[in-house]
């Protein structure tokens, strides 16, 4: 049997039958097209995520949150946000090993701030000196505060570059004298430019002070609302969350039988956060584009059973003309095969172009996904094959003698 | 070359009502015959030409195609000899549709192990004379031509026998007897034919004669002076013109 010639032919019935064609390879195009739009949007944005994560968190990092947050969502209501004392963070510096350095966090809600007779309104943020390396800030202008003026409760602040160009224009905000609210700020230096971090605050209208002056002076609490703790060896980072847990349920005499006052994000927890988030498009979608596939096949399978009825004689002919029951059977998986793959470029093609317009329209980055490719061209492969197989059954095993009467 | 022995062909299963479509056939059929069968419809002259062609198995009997028991075969070793051995003719021309003419003529090589498909192709075509019909689709072509095509892909595979059934019966006289003389001249350059019909005038261009009455051959004989279909058309068109000239006149 000449293959290349059967092959060839099926191109030809399937051209010449083009409405057949059309509604066929519709649900593959369709479950294909879906599959390949939410694989690439959800590779696209963990990737993205991820990358925006590591800046802010690295292997190394332990984030500890006063009150209990459950992964991926909110504050639980129930948790007292006052138990988290910056004499904790200290005690966890000192006595566990391998801890290097901490930054702490707390902010007000949105505060006047105010040079000469502008006035930005935003919260403001507290850190200890170790923010510059902790949290990955660095200064452009001027410098970041000392541990000094952090352990004295200076007034010193580091602002945002929005702030900086809506309350300076382009005069150099550095040694400049502002307020907040009522109080009086020298501002020690100007903060790299970094965009929108992944909760959508806008981090260049940061300000940001140190935390004694911003529990002291602007708020007048004795608790923070949080820390990021840097240890040595991030091998040891899990290990050394294990320690602080029981550190602090010490520190807060907790009993057995009381759930922590405070949560833990480890570098592991934070993975999970980020595919939990993407659930919505390595799970729930794929089973749709799914469930699309399988009604695609099943389409297959009922119009080819009836273009077998149509075809009797055709088979009936090829019989007579000294084609083998296994010949009539290649020809109708090739013809469903090069159907499915057919469907499948279209939707694959269709589903990049989609997931490219959308993350272009957002101005994300589009992240060529070749997994897809892959799904696009092997997926529909199988489907064609399985939904091949009962017509061209059918179809080898007519009587040739039928068939031509 | 075509031996048939006791050959019967019993439809129907044991126990409930049997008919004996074909009942102990004898024949023997040579190398360069041109032979017709006849038979009014239901007389077994359709199930005599399954079992030649190889489409179906005796009940009993033997089959010897070039002293080869051919009725015991599998499938895929009948599918072949008829591949190679057997051009089908068929009444309603069998082609594909939406096809080109040389595409159906290509068919019977695509089941064959040979190369160069296109130029046997083109070559059957050259045969029956339709060289300049080649990229035509089969639904372009008059019946007479249609039926050509059949021919030509019945000889692509240069096999012994060609095997008509019925192929001048979906056809005008004159469109049929071209036909008939498209087989007369295959005969002549040394094919084997067999010819299924119910009409005995079409038997007539035939060397010999066997006609088949309840599944039994009840004559068998040779034509002394066949008719010459190409003659015939000639003058056919004689006539034509003879008329044409008549109504002329008055």
């Amino acid at each position: 049997m000449n293959k290349y010639k059967i092959i060839e032919s099926s191109f030809r019935v399937l051209s010449r039958n083009k409405l057949n064609t059309f509604f066929m390879i519709l649900g593959i195009v369709i479950g294909i097209a879906a599959l390949s739009l939410t694989f690439s949007l959800g590779k696209s944005t963990e990737k993205q995520l991820t990358e925006k994560v590591k800046k802010l968190f690295s292997p190394n990092n332990i984030l500890i949150t006063s009150g209990r947050v459950e992964l991926g969502g909110g504050r639980s209501s129930e948790s007292a946000t006052a138990n988290l004392k910056i004499e904790d963070i200290e005690a966890i510096m000192n006595e566990i090993p391998g801890v290097t350095m901490y930054d702490v966090f707390q902010t007000t809600p949105e505060r006047d701030v105010i040079f000469g007779n502008k006035n930005v309104s935003t919260a403001i943020n507290g850190g200890t000196a170790e923010g510059e390396i902790v949290m990955r800030r660095s200064v452009t202008k001027g410098e970041y505060f000392s541990k000094a003026e952090e352990k004295s409760s200076a007034r010193v602040a580091l602002i945002g570059t929005k702030i900086a160009k809506k309350l300076f224009e382009d005069s150099d905000p550095v040694g400049a004298q502002i307020r907040v609210g009522q109080v009086p700020f020298t501002v020690k230096g100007v903060l790299e430019e970094r965009g929108i971090d992944p909760h959508g605050s806008d981090l260049d209208m940061n300000v940001i002070v140190p935390i004694t002056t911003l529990m002291n002076r602007l708020m007048n609490v004795n608790y923070i609302a949080g820390a990021k703790i840097e240890v040595e060896d991030a091998s040891k980072t899990e290990e050394i969350a294990v320690k602080i847990t029981s550190l602090l349920r010490e520190r807060h005499s907790l009993n057995v039988n009381e759930t922590n006052d405070f949560s833990l994000v480890t570098p592991v927890m934070v993975k999970e956060i980020i595919k939990k988030m993407n659930r919505v498009f390595t799970l729930f979608l794929p089973l749709i584009s799914g469930i699309a596939l399988l009604v695609g096949g099943v389409v297959i399978v009922v119009i080819m059973l009836m273009s077998v009825s149509k075809r009797v004689s055709e088979i009936g002919l090829r019989k007579a003309l000294g084609a083998r029951p296994k010949d009539i059977m290649f020809q109708f998986l090739v013809e469903a095969s090069v159907l499915a793959l057919f469907g499948g470029v279209i939707g694959l093609s269709l589903g990049l172009t989609a997931a490219w317009l959308f993350m272009s329209s957002k101005g994300l980055i589009f992240f060529f996904p070749w997994e897809t490719v892959l799904i696009g061209v092997l997926f529909p492969i199988i489907i064609g094959v399985l939904a091949g197989i009962l017509p061209a059954r059918k179809a080898a095993q007519l009587n040739p003698i039928e068939a031509l009467s | 070359m075509i031996q048939l022995r006791n050959v019967s062909k019993i439809y129907g299963k044991d126990g409930g009502q049997q008919v004996n479509a074909l009942d102990s056939a004898n024949l023997n059929i040579n190398k360069g015959e041109f032979v017709a069968i006849i038979g009014a419809s239901g007389s077994g002259k359709s199930t005599m030409m399954n079992i030649l062609g190889m489409l179906d198995r005796p009940t009993s009997g033997e089959y010897y195609l070039d002293d080869k028991e051919v009725s015991t075969l599998n499938d895929d070793e009948l599918a072949n000899i008829r591949n190679k051995k057997i051009g089908f003719v068929f009444q309603k021309f069998h082609l594909l549709p939406k096809t080109t003419a040389i595409e159906n003529v290509e068919l019977p090589l695509i089941y064959s192990d040979r190369k160069d498909i296109r130029k046997f192709a083109v070559e059957a075509l050259a045969k029956v004379g339709l060289s300049n019909r080649g990229k035509h689709r089969t639904n372009e072509l008059s019946g007479g031509q249609q039926q050509r095509v059949a021919i030509a892909r019945a000889l692509v595979n240069e096999p012994e026998v060609i095997l008509g059934d019925e192929p001048t019966g979906n056809l005008d006289s004159k469109s049929g007897l071209e036909i008939v003389g498209v087989f007369q001249e295959l005969n002549r350059s040394g094919k084997t034919i067999i010819l299924i019909t119910h009409s005995s005038e079409v038997a007539q261009h035939a060397n010999r004669i066997i006609r088949i009455h309840d599944g039994k051959i009840v004559e068998d004989y040779k034509v002394e002076k066949p008719l010459d279909a190409v003659a015939e058309l000639a003058d056919l068109k004689n006539k034509k013109v003879n008329i044409n000239t008549e109504v002329h006149k008055s």
